[in-house]
């Protein structure tokens, strides 16, 4: 028999205390989720008003109280686009040989680059990575004109080139992937070339597989930010043949009488985002886990 | 074959010198303790034998061929880190594989090693699983045949136990002694844990602040250390050292000491005290006995006759005890006479204050 028996509680009564404890926790916890449910509603509306907006008349897209979501739902506005005089397909195919190849080149000066500043010691390294967090820093708006006579220079103006070179070197990425490869101990290295290895392999088998997560956020933020660039290919291109989607998407704001057809330049909008939701979609988990992993999140 | 030799080996970090002028011989086939206080430079000796960590002058020769600066890899040996350093995006087989893909060996050979090595250390059960569903045990023994398939001239071992809790500790010292009598090889071992040493090793190595301070088997390391250093770090409790005259000190081991409630006929010395702690372990019993000048000291017993606050006498024999000079090295019978030996005992005697 327990000294304090008579102040144990009865079967009934630990339930009621252990409701009373979920209950005030819940209380606890309401201010907080309010606020993130106002920033996740922040974030989505735009979103949700671009899809909704697509699927709208013209006469409904403009309409005052604007409606929430389609009354009429119609696809009109995407069989509008395919009738216009626009080459969609061609505007695809740049957008996607721009990306593709940045996000290639980007992988291979990313990876030793990387790996150097992770874990070799070398002349000038410290100065060399402050150079890097720099170009990190520098917009395109302060680089473009000279960037834009280099190319001019080197006649690749009418080429995808002006859009892909200068994006090879991707500054976040040599940073955040250092970040993931100093994070890998020493001594599985040691290993890899007690097990004679050799520096390439220990990258390929080792390091690279280690930095997956990091790997694939990396490359979803090059992927988004190329596919949706509009101010470099804007400033860059003087010929529709390299020019990418999202110039054409602009076209479309443009091809009403005398006003913005906003239903149809949310519909080329969709089209445009679609394969960055598709892939955030199968990528997502490993997206927040790579963040979690290196404190961005 | 597995023999290395140390040859006016030195390394430093930066302007740091950890290690200066050793030379050591590790012999072939025999398991050798590298053990000492962390920072004495013992793991800083393995990665030279490795090659993972070179040294900065002299040279280290394995059956006589100077590998000083040769690539890890091309080396005959075998590491197992203190973290296991297992790849942890692979498999165990494909960890267990990787070296040996890396030197080429086909696959029949590879695969008849690993499933031989995985046999001998409980592991072909988990060949296809990730290292992360596994125990820390279990990734242990990956490290383990991970070397053991390599068939290296020689094993080197950083801590490899230190990870593991104290009950596996004993079941891996085991299989350790077990596996070395079966390979045959040289086994390196470092190690801060002097039980491991003296449990495993035919030969010890003690280190302190790059220097070696003795080498020799267990037996001679315990019985006859150098000095007070090497006396206090093996065996546990340390040896109780004493102050025995303006110059010299003088020990004796915890276990060494009989205790009794009257004087024992031929002890030399003899003190009377004061059980003040008695720990109970079991098999044998722990006391801290106090004098009544304030000093105190520690003795082992295998029975558990007295209790916290019983008066006791404390008597230690002629061959327990150990002359140590200033500087605590060794004052051996041998070096300095049986006549000054004599007086050394004479001193201690006089002690006595039973």
């Amino acid at each position: 028999m327990n000294t304090y028996s008579d102040q144990l509680a009865s079967k009934e009564e630990l339930r009621r205390i252990s409701r009373a404890r979920r209950r005030a926790q819940f209380m606890r916890r309401l201010p907080g989720d309010i606020v993130k449910l106002a920033i996740v509603i922040l974030f989505v509306f735009p979103f949700y008003w671009m899809i909704s907006t697509a699927f709208k008349s013209y006469i409904e897209s403009i309409q005052t109280p604007p409606t929430l979501w389609p009354h009429t739902f119609t696809l009109e506005n995407f069989s509008a686009i395919g009738e216009m005089n626009i080459d969609l397909p061609m505007y695809f195919k740049n957008s996607v040989i721009i990306t593709a190849t940045t996000i290639v080149l980007q992988l291979l000066i990313m990876i030793p680059a990387a790996y150097a500043f992770a874990k070799r010691d070398f002349p000038f390294k410290g100065v060399l990575f402050g150079v890097v967090l720099l170009a990190f820093m520098i917009p395109g708006q302060l680089t473009y004109i000279s960037i834009y006579l280099m190319m001019a220079k080197a006649k690749l103006l009418q080429t995808l080139w002006p859009q892909i070179l200068p994006f090879g070197a991707n500054a976040f990425g040599i940073f955040m992937l250092r970040q993931s490869f100093k994070q890998i101990p020493e001594e599985i290295l040691e290993s890899a070339r007690l097990d004679s290895a050799s520096e390439f392999q220990i990258i390929m088998r080792i390091m690279l597989p280690m930095s997956k997560s990091a790997m694939i956020t990396i490359a979803m933020f090059s992927f988004i930010s190329i596919w949706n660039n509009y101010f470099w290919p804007l400033v860059m291109t003087t010929n529709e043949a390299v020019r990418p989607l999202t110039m054409a998407i602009q076209k479309l704001r443009d091809s009403g009488d005398n006003a913005i057809r906003w239903n149809v330049l949310m519909a080329g909008n969709v089209i445009l985002v679609a394969p960055v939701l598709v892939i955030y979609m199968f990528a997502s988990k490993k997206i927040l886990k790579a963040f979690a992993y290196n404190g961005l999140k | 074959m597995g023999e290395i030799v140390f040859h006016q080996v030195e390394k430093s970090f930066g302007s740091n010198k950890v290690i200066e002028n050793l030379d050591l011989t590790i012999r072939d086939g025999t398991f050798t303790v590298l053990v000492g206080a962390s920072g004495c430079g013992k793991t800083t000796l393995l990665r030279m034998i490795a090659g993972i960590g070179p040294a900065t002058s002299g040279q280290v020769l394995m059956d006589g061929k100077d590998i000083t600066d040769l690539e890890p890899g091309k080396r005959d040996v075998a590491m197992v880190f203190q973290n296991y350093a297992i790849y942890p995006t692979m498999t165990v087989r494909e960890n267990i594989e990787f070296g040996l893909k890396n030197k080429h060996i086909p696959k029949e050979v590879r695969d008849k090693r690993i499933q031989e090595v995985c046999a001998s250390v409980g592991l072909t059960e988990y060949l296809d699983r990730k290292p992360n569903t596994l125990s820390g045990g279990q990734r242990q023994r990956i490290a383990l045949a991970r070397a053991m398939v390599k068939e290296p001239k020689v094993f080197l071992m950083d801590e490899p136990l230190s990870n593991l809790d104290a009950k596996l500790r004993v079941q891996m010292r085991v299989e350790l002694i077990h596996l070395h009598k079966q390979l045959k090889t040289t086994f390196v071992y470092v190690t801060h844990d002097q039980v491991e040493a003296m449990s495993m090793a035919d030969d010890i190595v003690i280190m302190d602040k790059g220097k070696i301070l003795q080498q020799g088997t267990p037996e001679q390391i315990y019985h006859d250390p150098n000095n007070t250093y090497i006396a206090q770090f093996i065996g546990s409790p340390a040896m109780n050292v004493l102050p025995l005259d303006a110059e010299n000190r003088f020990g004796f081991r915890p276990e060494a000491v009989q205790l009794t409630r009257e004087k024992v006929d031929g002890a030399r010395y003899c003190r009377k005290g004061v059980i003040q702690v008695r720990e109970m372990l079991g098999s044998e019993t722990l006391y801290q006995v106090a004098f009544a000048d304030g000093q105190t000291v520690s003795v082992k017993m295998l029975n558990d006759q007295y209790r916290s606050g019983d008066h006791v006498v404390l008597n230690v024999g002629d061959n327990q005890l150990y002359f140590f000079d200033r500087d605590g090295q060794r004052i051996r019978r041998a070096a300095v006479g049986d006549a000054q030996y004599a007086a050394l005992l004479q001193t201690a005697g006089g002690m006595s204050d039973v």
